[in-house]
């Protein structure tokens, strides 16, 4: 079976993984500009499963499961050193306990800390602006960096084919099924394709006349010189703030700051907006003030790709016999992405998902109107 | 060898020519990635120091073309590294 990948993103690369482990032998991927130059390697490389819908948080479980799997064998730098959601109000610690009694209700721990265990988990905090925090320990964040082109030198030495500037313009349709997809530098069959290609699927399958409701709404995180651990935490997040402020340190040293500063969809990722940085440092300077003496090195943009309930679309596109799609993670692909391969890989050769929930998260739920609720879409 | 081993071309984060040539072995055969991989050009010089001399390496190792691997990589604000501190002061909120 010849299998053709749109897009060499984490969620492509990862699809390719686990086909490969089933057996599928021929797969080519192909993407419109390098491997990982989209969301995969712009974002914050953090990873939980407290979300707020079953899909979200069941997939997440088992993609921890999988990340942890990834660190032992491949040997590679994940870390399971949890999330820590700040309140500075004293009414949000009820919020916090609500978030919690669902997490839990899942089996995902999240629990209410107060200042003192705070102070100890963070000990650069300052603690007298917070009231307390809601904390995630099986949440964390891992090398990306390290973990991306591991998972790219063993997708290529298990045998696939991975080639980069091939931008797909359209695809092909003959009795029911896709029979190629058309790039500038020529056309490629296949058997079965796959589109992972984020905000650009709208494009390829618009070719077709499938409509995928993505919109790409760009994120702003800026990036400091390398420093000893100063943020213990996978991540901390700043709940009381408008736009969540959110930091991590990666293994590296550097610290990443964000926020969702709003923007507006489809804003090419060259444009960098003059507030940003004002808007992300302020409140995670009050939170950390040891960030006020360390620099600023880079300023970078990149999208989350945003379905209408902020949930990824996963598997068939009918009616095309031999079509799939994985895309519109909504800021969340690169932690769900080893799901997103079984997942896929499964429908693929299975003829089903294989995880109960991922059959709510198909393409046709926009038509039938069975949306998915997700409330808390940080990080 | 030795001379592999003592000669630095990315001075923020200490990244020898010996690293280099490691993970175009290894099977990195895409400039951004052997980048990212090995944090060339991801310290306070941003890559004014380094960028160009790894990607004049790269291209000679892999045969590719010096203008196309170059072209990858984008300049990002600030120019020189600036202390937070002077983005806490005054403004919206």
């Amino acid at each position: 079976m010849k299998v053709l990948i749109i897009g060499a993103g984490v969620s492509g690369l990862f699809i390719a993984y686990e086909l490969l482990k089933r057996g599928v032998g021929e797969i080519t991927i192909v993407d419109a500009k390098t491997p990982g130059s989209g969301a995969s390697l712009r974002n914050v490389a953090c990873f939980r499963s407290s979300f707020t819908s079953p899909e979200h948080v069941i997939l997440m479980k088992e993609s921890i499961k999988k990340w942890l799997e990834i660190r032992d064998s491949w040997g590679v730098g994940i870390h399971q050193n949890g999330y820590i959601w700040v309140a500075r109000k004293n009414e949000t610690i009820d919020v916090f306990k609500k978030l919690s009694q669902f997490h839990n209700s899942y089996g995902v721990p999240t629990r209410i800390i107060g200042k003192d265990e705070l102070k100890e988990k963070e000990p650069y905090m300052n603690i007298d602006i917070v009231e307390g925090a809601l904390y995630d320990p099986t949440a964390g964040k891992m090398n990306l960096m390290e973990v991306f082109t591991e998972l790219y030198l063993r997708v290529k030495k298990m045998g696939a084919k991975i080639i980069p500037y091939t931008p797909i313009e359209k695809l092909v349709v003959s009795g029911g099924r896709v029979k190629s997809a058309i790039s500038p530098r020529g056309q490629l069959d296949a058997d079965v394709f796959i589109v992972a290609a984020a905000e650009g699927s709208k494009k390829i399958l618009e070719s077709i006349g499938v409509d995928v409701p993505i919109e790409p709404v760009p994120r702003h995180p800026i990036v400091t010189e390398a420093y000893s651990e100063i943020i213990k935490a996978g991540l901390v997040i700043d709940w009381d703030t408008p736009g969540s402020p959110h930091i991590t340190q990666t293994s590296h040293g550097s610290i990443i700051l964000a926020r969702d500063v709003k923007d507006e969809p489809w804003i090419p990722l060259n444009s960098q907006r003059f507030d940003a940085i004002y808007k992300i440092v302020k409140p995670l300077s009050e939170l950390y003030p040891a960030l006020r003496y360390i620099n600023i090195t880079r300023y970078w943009m990149g999208y989350y790709d945003m379905t209408p309930d902020h949930h990824p679309i996963y598997g068939p596109v009918h009616p095309f016999e031999n079509l799939y799609i994985a895309a519109g993670f909504s800021g969340h692909g690169l932690m769900m992405a080893p799901m997103t391969g079984v997942v896929i890989a499964n429908w693929v050769v299975d003829g089903k998902p294989g995880i109960e929930v991922a059959e709510n998260l198909t393409l046709e739920r926009f038509k039938t109107g069975k949306l998915v609720k997700e409330l808390a879409v940080i990080g | 060898m030795d001379r592999e081993k003592v000669t630095i071309i990315c001075r923020c984060n200490d990244v020898t020519l010996e690293d280099i040539l490691k993970a175009i072995e290894s099977g990195i055969d895409d400039f951004e990635l052997l980048r990212k991989k090995l944090k060339i050009g991801f310290g306070p010089c941003q890559g004014r120091g380094c960028l160009v001399i790894a990607a004049r390496l790269f291209a000679r190792k892999t045969g590719r073309n010096l203008g196309e691997i170059i072209s990858n990589y984008t300049f990002r604000p600030p120019l020189v590294p600036i202390p937070v501190k002077y983005f806490t002061r005054g403004g919206e909120k």
